[in-house]
């Protein structure tokens, strides 16, 4: 069970780092925000030892119930909020998105531990790929969402002549709006695979690519508008507030849809 | 200490008189030697900028040294002693450690928190270095004010925020476009204001600059100073979906950047984010042009009150820095102390008897073999030789620090035998 202490280490560390960039935005100061970025990277490694013996004690990855794929899904969101911090300088951005990290670690642990091999039947490397894939297209969504309140945030600043410390310490529109891009645009393709890799296991277990299941729809649902985002962004040009403004409509729209669909249908997709 | 800063600044002095000071930046080189010829003068640095003269020392004897300098700087500027007399200031010792950290902490700025003078300083010690005319106490008294400037920057806001409108300007241009390299201006009327945020927006790597002006001639003029490109004034709009950044600063009367023009330029944009600059009065931009999305317009108005506002924060954390200046004075103070003949003395003595005890109890088995009384005079044969060695090096440190030099000899001392 060395996996499940280090999983509650990393969340307690996701946490430390949750409430240093807390004080950066209450001191309106980046330098709690640079120490705090170095816990998040702590806090990722951890994490990310957490999985490896999680992987090795139960002999395959993991990928199956709610603790393990928030898990994983907090997890993308902060290795790719880290790995953006290489390109840009946006350290504050960490303030938005690790609370919703912390979030997601504790929802995760309601279920600590969780049930690895629920079932033969979501055995297998495809439905594995799966999971990975599409929780990864969506965390990536989340991170876009986050940079894209933070520029709305920066951009009513700007717009309003107000403040001058928020907005110095706020990042940049342009790096802003340039992980809200990169998320989408890696998040998209990542998405789209693990649908199909989804639907080819659907079709060697259940006999059909298609079920009208209640989750099914959703993620359907949730490609549809990514890949009008998407579209708007490549060939129609938006850029900055407005498609800051729909990829966290978008997200928003989604999640709700999501909680709505876990009260109210049943699905196939139990499981998580 | 025996530390005379004497000195006149922008506070103290009109510019006619620094002007006629001559100890302007590259006299330096002239006016050190000068003044260590003075009898009472062991060290010197001499910071000489436009805003300020100062002149720090360590004398023997500070009456005398006093008298000294400030004559040694009526010969200088060749001026009227009474007036001189009414500009100069004197501090001495702790008080003259606090002024030079408040400079070099760019606190006794003209526009306070402005980083130059800790160059200028480092550059003033440089100097000072070279002509040989620092010794143990200026050299340790400059590198910790440059630590201290380092401190304030860091731990204070007090350089944080711009405090002139072009500068404001160009961090408002950095909190949209993030990086300002290869980002490419447009000028619209060349006149003082323009180039001067110009200025700053190519110190920050802007690719190119248009220059756009009534009179064509000025725009080539300016152009020229830039590595621009002039534009002829009614065809600005042409290059306006090339550009990220407008500044406008024209005497026209009424708008000349109007909602649509600036509509149609964005719909030729690849990159859809525009930053208006409008410091004219009147106003040469519609502010309408504004409420365009991705459009950011600012006045000299709104620039103004972001100066004013960062004025105030440069207040605050001025106290904040004299918190900080007031802790290492103290702490410079500490270190002096600990630099006295006495101290000294004592710490080599106790260094001395520390072995002693610590080679005796290593012995203390062989010496146990012995009996009482060989075992006391072993001891004080010990005690003796050490007294002996100590004597002439202890003797020598009171005299000659009493007559010379106490620094050198007592800094010596600390280094050689690691105390």
């Amino acid at each position: 069970m060395m996996g499940i202490a280090l999983f509650k280490v990393a969340l307690a560390v996701y946490l430390a780092s949750a409430v240093v960039y807390g004080g950066s935005l209450w001191g309106r100061r980046v330098m709690p925000a640079r120490f705090a970025t170095g816990l998040m990277l702590a806090a990722l490694v951890i994490h990310t030892s957490s999985f490896i013996s999680r992987w090795f004690a139960e002999g395959m990855i993991p990928a199956i119930g709610l603790y393990d794929v928030l898990s994983f899904f907090a997890w993308v969101m902060a290795a790719a909020y880290l790995a953006m911090q290489l390109r840009t300088k946006t350290r504050v951005l960490g303030a938005f998105v690790s609370p919703v990290i912390c979030a997601i670690m504790v929802i995760a642990s309601v279920e600590l531990g969780g049930k690895v091999g629920a079932s033969a039947m979501l055995k297998g490397s495809l439905f594995t790929a799966h999971v990975m894939l599409s929780i990864t297209g969506e965390a990536l969504f989340a991170v876009a969402s986050c940079a894209g309140i933070m520029y709305l945030l920066q951009d009513n600043l700007i717009r309003r002549k107000k403040e001058g410390s928020l907005i110095r310490l706020f990042p940049s529109l342009r790096d802003l709006d340039r992980i809200n891009y990169l998320c989408l645009f890696w998040g998209f393709p990542l998405l789209t695979l693990g649908i199909l890799a989804g639907s080819f296991w659907a079709r060697i277990v259940w006999g059909s690519h298609w079920q009208w299941d209640s989750k099914q729809v959703w993620t359907l649902l949730a490609w549809g508008l990514y890949a009008f985002l998407l579209h708007q962004r490549l060939v129609i040009g938006w850029q900055g507030r407005k498609a800051a403004r729909w990829s966290l409509m978008v997200f928003t729209a989604l999640a709700l849809l999501l909680i709505v669909g876990k009260l109210f249908f049943r699905t196939a997709h139990n499981f998580m | 200490m025996q530390l005379v800063l004497i000195g006149m600044n922008h506070k103290t002095a009109p510019l006619e008189i620094r002007e006629r000071l001559q100890l302007s930046c590259g006299e330096v080189d002239r006016t050190l030697p000068e003044l260590m010829r003075l009898t009472e003068i062991r060290e010197a640095i001499c910071l000489s900028t436009c805003n300020r003269v100062e002149v720090i020392s360590r004398v023997t004897d500070s009456e005398q040294a006093v008298a000294g300098l400030k004559s040694f700087i009526y010969g200088q500027g060749n001026l009227d002693i009474a007036e001189m007399e009414r500009c100069l200031y004197i501090y001495r010792d702790l008080e003259a450690v606090r002024h030079l950290f408040r400079v070099t902490s760019s606190l006794d700025s003209m526009v306070m928190g402005e980083p130059q003078i800790l160059g200028q300083m480092k550059e003033a010690y440089r100097t000072a270095v070279d002509h040989r005319t620092t010794g143990v106490l200026l050299n340790r008294l400059s590198h910790h004010a440059f630590l201290v400037a380092k401190r304030v920057r860091t731990e204070t806001g007090i350089a944080g925020n711009a405090v002139s409108v072009s500068y404001a300007a160009v961090e408002l241009a950095k909190k949209i476009f993030g990086n300002l390299k290869g980002k490419s201006v447009l000028l619209i009327g060349a006149g003082e204001m323009s180039e001067l945020a110009a200025r700053h927006l190519l110190r920050q790597g802007v690719g190119r600059i248009h220059i756009a002006n009534r009179t064509y001639s000025r725009a080539e003029e300016m152009a020229a100073l830039f590595q621009g490109t002039p534009v002829a004034f009614d065809r600005f709009p042409e290059v306006l979906p090339e550009v990220d950044i407008v500044i406008a600063s024209t005497g026209a009367p009424g708008y000349i950047l109007t909602k649509e023009m600036v509509a149609t330029a964005l719909r030729r944009k690849r990159d859809r984010l525009l930053f208006l600059i409008d410091i004219a009065v009147p106003r040469d931009i519609d502010p309408a042009a504004g409420e365009i999305e991705n459009v950011y317009l600012y006045n000299i108005d709104h620039l103004q009150d972001v100066v004013d506002a960062n004025r105030e924060v440069r207040k605050t954390e001025a106290m904040k820095a004299e918190e900080i200046i007031a802790e290492e004075v103290t702490a410079f103070e500490k270190w002096f102390n600990a630099l006295a003949v006495v101290p000294t003395i004592v710490a080599l003595r106790g260094k001395m008897e520390g072995i002693v005890r610590g080679e005796m109890e290593r012995s203390a088995r062989w010496l146990g073999g012995l009996d009482a009384e060989e075992r006391l005079r072993i001891e004080w044969l010990v005690a003796s030789i050490v007294n002996k060695i100590l004597h002439d090096p202890i003797t020598g440190l009171k005299e000659e620090s009493r007559e010379k030099d106490e620094f050198q000899y007592v800094a010596a001392v600390q280094r050689l035998f690691k105390l």
